[in-house]
């Protein structure tokens, strides 16, 4: 199954994800942990620790900034731009902006 | 000179309660004040004890401009930023002006327009005269984008919790902007001790000009839609974000004060 989790900047949406996808994992599902949020945090929320957050590369720069063939498979992003997380879920980003745009 | 402040930080950290809070107060030593609201899914005006409402400004106070044109809106020839304030940001709790980017909605093109204008408006008001104390969305892409130039002082709200310090980390980012501001500081909230406010100037780097306690009173206001300064009098969120104002205002007075003190 795939779910989203929306709602108000902090209503709780990150901590609810992480608990969710940690719950599925436990009781045996492979689970994607996807940060759609251009400020991504879910990394703390899972446990994966602040550092770890902010070292792990979003797929959007990184297919940017790399020569490998365009659009690559879901499965190979994952792969390749995700990190573990506890309870064997798979953390991916999608798009980081932490530094100024021109215009 | 009058203030020129923008909030930004983490989704939650309190920026619209803070910022509605600190327009108020600002207001209220006499002076004019456009809050300034550019959140798609605005929340300022509950702080400004305005109801819920949608008060982008309208299509037809935009003309588009010939084809090459940049922008590519513009404010009707007939209203200039003053007048559009006057005629399209209603008034607020303690006489502050509320200018809302407005919803999102269907059309693109009201979009456009409607961002045309928000933007002519901040960028051509008067400097001498008012006060802007925008109220950006969480996060880091509209901070990122320039959305908070006009002010001459970026505020990161800061809760003493992992997620908010990272937020804050990327905002200093900041300061590396062509459009910088003059100054770029932070105000912890939901402080519960004074080792709360220690741990975010440690890990932030950035100049503390408050702490806000977590302040239970504002947490029960927040639950029947009443504003901070609505809600009792001198609270300790209110004692606070009045010592945030006390701060920037004396730095902005200080000339002020030296020349005075000359001319006496």
């Amino acid at each position: 199954m795939k779910v989203a989790v929306v709602g108000k900047g902090g209503s709780g949406k990150t901590t609810t994800s992480a608990i969710v996808a940690r719950s599925l994992a436990r009781a045996g599902h492979a689970v994607v942990a996807l940060d759609c949020d251009t400020n991504p945090t879910l990394g703390i929320s899972l446990g994966v620790g602040d550092t770890e957050t902010d070292r792990l590369v979003a797929m959007r720069q990184g297919l940017d900034s790399g020569d490998a063939p365009h659009a690559p498979s879901w499965g190979e992003l994952i792969d390749r731009f995700g990190s573990e997380a506890p309870d064997g879920v798979r953390l991916a980003v999608v798009s980081r902006i932490d530094n100024p745009e021109p215009g | 000179m009058p203030l020129r402040v923008a909030f930004v930080g983490k989704g939650g950290a309190g920026k619209s309660t803070i910022s509605g809070t600190f327009a108020r107060l600002l207001a209220r030593r006499g002076e004019p004040v456009l809050a300034i609201d550019s959140d798609p899914m605005p929340g300022l005006n509950y702080t400004l004890g305005l109801p819920v409402i949608d008060v982008a400004i309208p299509d037809d106070a935009v003309v588009e401009g010939p084809s090459g044109q940049n922008p590519r809106f513009r404010l009707r020839a007939d209203l200039d930023a003053t007048a559009a304030v006057e005629a399209y940001a209603p008034i607020g709790a303690d006489g502050v002006r509320y200018l809302q980017f407005g919803n999102h909605r269907g059309q693109v093109s009201t979009q456009l327009r409607a961002q045309a204008a928000f933007r002519q408006i901040v960028n051509e008001l008067p400097r001498d005269r008012w006060n802007l104390v925008g109220d950006l969305p969480g996060g880091t892409r509209q901070p990122m984008f320039g959305w908070g130039q006009f002010a001459d002082t970026i505020v990161i709200v800061v809760e003493p919790t992992p997620k908010s310090i990272s937020t804050a980390n990327r905002l200093v980012h900041l300061r590396e902007a062509t459009w910088a501001p003059e100054r770029l500081v932070a105000v912890v909230n939901r402080a519960r001790s004074p080792d709360d406010t220690a741990t975010v100037a440690e890990r932030t780097g950035l100049e503390i000009l408050a702490s806000i306690p977590d302040d239970d009173s504002v947490a029960a206001a927040d639950r029947v839609g009443l504003a901070p300064l609505d809600s009792g009098k001198h609270s300790p969120f209110v004692l606070a974000v009045q010592e945030l104002v006390d701060q920037l205002t004396s730095v902005s007075g200080s000339n002020t004060a030296t020349l005075k003190g000359v001319l006496a």
